[in-house]
């Protein structure tokens, strides 16, 4: 499904991706895990192309996406991203979040965007939040409303980049429960997270970076009872 | 001579120049016979060639008269019950020339500064303004022969000595600025260097009016006014008095542009005026009901006051077109100023930069009077304040919106990008309206900002809020009592508007 070759990327001189290759199938769940500054959030932000890679080769579904003439916001529309700081529009309730890009950028109908909005806001817990201001919702909530509005793209993929990490400890919980029904469902995740135990559970598979470098690319059984690398067992003896 | 007020009512003595004396090159009758013989031939030429109608003159069907409305009795609004009309001794002359040559007439207001740039970029066909033929003058537009002899006199306070020019020098003396009062001050200096005597300091001001409140304020010690002026004001200030200056060689004469075919028979027509006593019974209707004010002070404006609340609607009008469209070139700009594209930005940057460093009223005055020379169109008064006031708002505005733009989370941005939304989708629904939100108090701000600035499209001659005031203070003459009610009026504008913003603001900050 997603096809990362010999990705770089470098602001100014500092190089922050240095050679990524990887894949992805269709359906699979992929932990993104690595010491901070290693290049996390920075990988996950070019397979949607909010960073433009310095050089190197994204496909998804078998079309280059880094060609300079590939239309970069008909992808994202497929590949939506969920940030650590939810990112909510505040201008706008929770269903006016959720159903404004279905219904600006995939023009589908307001009864329809908002037939599929309310769903996925049952989905998450939230229907009766639905007419509320986002000033008004707890950090868990936030979050769980920023992936229904990601979801109500219908994308193929999703990527996490921290989901959690912005969350009161009592709110960890809801949110992640939401991520796993969706890999449950099926939809092809990338998710960085300092959550060892999730990763553990829902993950298929472990990427960890270190420096820019993809130092392990594994099974979560692997990787969590017998890391290969050294920097692997001092992240893991640290985190655990 | 000297007159107190009231003394001075003899019109009888009234002075009309004999007529071979043209203002233009002191043509002689002859000369004026044969080039009007030349200009019959001429048309009837053209009439020949294109086979025009046999009425066809070299007199176009409309002609537009400028003039400055604030001279009374020769050219003021007569603004009692409401409306506005612009009456007067000129005027009345104005009208009759109409009448004789066939043509309608169109009155264009504006300050006396103003009128002989509109002569020049023909925005205008003639003037009449109670203007005097000075060589200065003659050297830039035509003059048609004097239609009314004017004397200079020093206004001063009662109970003073300064009667005469000589009792003058050492002092402050104010006129009208760009007016024959003013040169004749310059030439009274000339005359006391002769004499080595110390020079008269002299001070201008746009208007009469406000020429007597800087003697009534000590500011001056008199001021040079044409006499039938200083009879009016006298009348309404018994604490005044005025002299006649004898040796003063003054005069008012119609103003053409440069080669203006209409001067020959306008002269006609003012020569017939003459000889049929029309201009005797003008000047009688006018100048001899001088100086009888009825009632004092504000009792005064009553009648006028409607005509001066009449400006409101203009100068809410001209606030709102101008925010509207400042607004929206501002985003324009501030959009130029983040892209990413460098000559964008710089471009912006650049027009902020000379909008922000000069006076917005240099600002009016250049898009009001270039205009008509540089595009051909005679723009009217209101849509060069309009559109020199959006330009320089949007210059203004458009820095708060840069600001507030980029005070918006980039989180926002990611948000809308990682959805697919494109640019200008983003722009608009996601980015600005949080931007507004930011800088909500910095524009309403800007609005109350604009509708107080508004006053200064009264110099080009606007009829806002405080043109009007000033026009009904011409015409009673007086000063204060029309500004304070205009001043009242903006107040409590201000104050409304102030009002309306804080409560927007309150329901915009509850719902988010
Ligand atoms: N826009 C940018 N311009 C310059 N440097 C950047 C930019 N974004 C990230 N970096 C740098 O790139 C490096 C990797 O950043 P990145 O955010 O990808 O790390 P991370 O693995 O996500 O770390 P964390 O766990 O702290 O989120 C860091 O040194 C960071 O300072
Ligand atoms: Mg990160």
């Amino acid at each position: 499904m997603l096809k990362v070759n010999n990705l770089y990327k470098s602001f100014g001189v500092l190089q922050v991706l240095d050679g990524i290759t990887t894949q992805l199938q269709q359906g699979e769940v992929v932990a993104v895990l690595g010491p901070s500054g290693s290049g996390k959030s920075t990988f996950l932000r070019c397979l949607n192309l909010l960073e433009q890679p310095t050089s190197g080769q994204i496909y998804f579904k078998d079309v280059e996406i880094t060609a300079p003439k590939c239309d970069i916001l008909k992808i994202r529309e497929n590949i939506v991203m969920v940030f650590q700081h939810f990112n909510l529009f505040p201008h706008m309730t929770v269903l006016q979040n959720v159903t404004y890009a279905p219904i600006k950028v995939k023009r589908l109908s307001k009864d329809h965007a908002e037939a599929i909005g309310m769903d996925l806001l049952r989905k998450v817990g939230l229907v009766e939040k639905a007419d509320v201001y986002p000033s008004r919702l707890s950090g868990g909530q936030k979050q769980r409303v920023a992936i229904a509005r990601a979801l109500a793209m219908q994308p193929e993929m999703v990527l996490f980049d921290e989901p959690t990490s912005a969350l009161d400890p009592e709110m960890v919980k809801e949110v992640l429960e939401v991520m796993r029904d969706l890999a449950n469902s099926g939809m092809t995740m990338a998710i960085v997270t300092h959550e060892m135990g999730f990763a553990r559970e829902v993950a298929n598979r472990i990427l960890f970076l270190n420096e820019g470098k993809l130092a392990e690319d594994t099974t979560p059984q692997q990787f969590f009872t017998n890391p290969q690398c050294d920097r692997a067992k001092q992240f893991l003896d640290k985190m655990l | 001579m000297r007159f107190r007020s009231g003394q001075f009512g003899l019109f009888s003595v009234k002075r009309f120049v004999p007529l071979p004396r043209f203002a233009r090159l002191g043509r002689s009758p002859w000369k004026l016979a044969i080039s009007t013989f030349l200009l019959i031939i001429m048309t009837v030429n053209l009439i020949a060639q294109f086979s025009v109608s046999s009425v066809a003159q070299d007199i176009p069907k409309v002609l537009q008269m400028g003039t400055s409305a604030d001279y009374k009795p020769f050219e003021f609004h007569d603004t009692s019950g409401g409306e506005d009309k612009i009456v007067g001794f000129d005027v009345d002359i104005a009208r009759r020339l109409s009448e004789d040559l066939g043509f309608k007439l169109e009155i264009v207001d504006m300050d006396f500064n103003g009128l002989i740039p509109a002569l020049q970029s023909q925005r205008v066909d003639f003037v009449m303004a109670g203007m005097t033929p000075t060589p200065e003058r003659k050297r830039n537009i035509d003059f048609s022969q004097i239609y009314y002899e004017a004397k200079n006199t020093i206004i001063a306070k009662q109970n003073n000595s300064l009667t005469t020019i000589a009792s003058l020098y050492g002092k402050t003396v104010g006129a009208q600025l760009g007016s024959t009062q003013e040169e004749a001050v310059k030439t009274m200096n000339q005359e006391a260097a002769k004499q080595k005597k110390p020079a008269i300091n002299l001070v201008t001001r746009n208007r009469v009016s406000e020429l007597i409140q800087e003697i009534k304020a000590n500011r001056i010690d008199a001021a040079i006014v044409e006499d039938t002026v200083a009879q009016g004001y006298t009348g309404v200030y018994p604490d005044l008095q005025f002299s006649v200056i004898e040796n003063n060689e003054g005069g008012y004469a119609i103003a053409f542009p440069k080669g203006s075919t209409l001067v020959a028979p306008f002269n006609k027509v003012l020569a017939t005026m003459k000889k049929d006593g029309t201009l005797e019974r003008f000047a009688k209707k006018w100048f001899e009901d001088q100086g009888k004010p009825a009632g004092i002070g504000f009792q005064q404006i009553i009648p006028s006051i409607p005509y001066i609340l009449g400006g409101i609607g203009v100068t809410l009008a001209f606030t709102l077109v101008s925010a509207i469209l400042g607004f929206i070139w501002a985003v324009v700009l501030a959009l130029m100023k983040i892209a990413e594209f460098k000559p964008f930005r710089w471009l912006a940057n650049a027009y902020t930069s000379v909008f922000r460093g000069t006076p917005l009223i240099l600002q009016i005055a250049l898009v009001y009077f270039a205009t008509p020379q540089l595009v051909g169109y005679d723009i009217p008064a209101f849509q060069a304040g309009v559109i020199a006031f959006a330009l320089n708002s949007g210059a203004y505005v458009s820095e708060t919106l840069r600001a507030g733009i980029l005070a918006v989370d980039k989180g926002q941005r990611e948000a809308a990008l990682s959805l697919g939304v494109p640019y200008r989708l983003m722009m608009t629904d996601i980015i600005l309206p949080q931007a507004l939100k930011n800088i909500l108090p910095a524009l309403a701000n800007e609005g109350i900002n604009l509708l107080k600035d508004s006053a200064l499209v009264s110099t080009i001659g606007a009829a806002d809020l405080l043109r009007r005031a000033t026009v009904v203070g011409a015409e009673k003459y007086l000063y204060f009592e029309p500004l304070i009610i205009a001043a009242i009026v903006y107040y409590v504008m201000v104050m409304l508007l102030t009002m309306g913003t804080s409560v927007l603001e309150k329901r915009l900050q509850r719902s988010a």
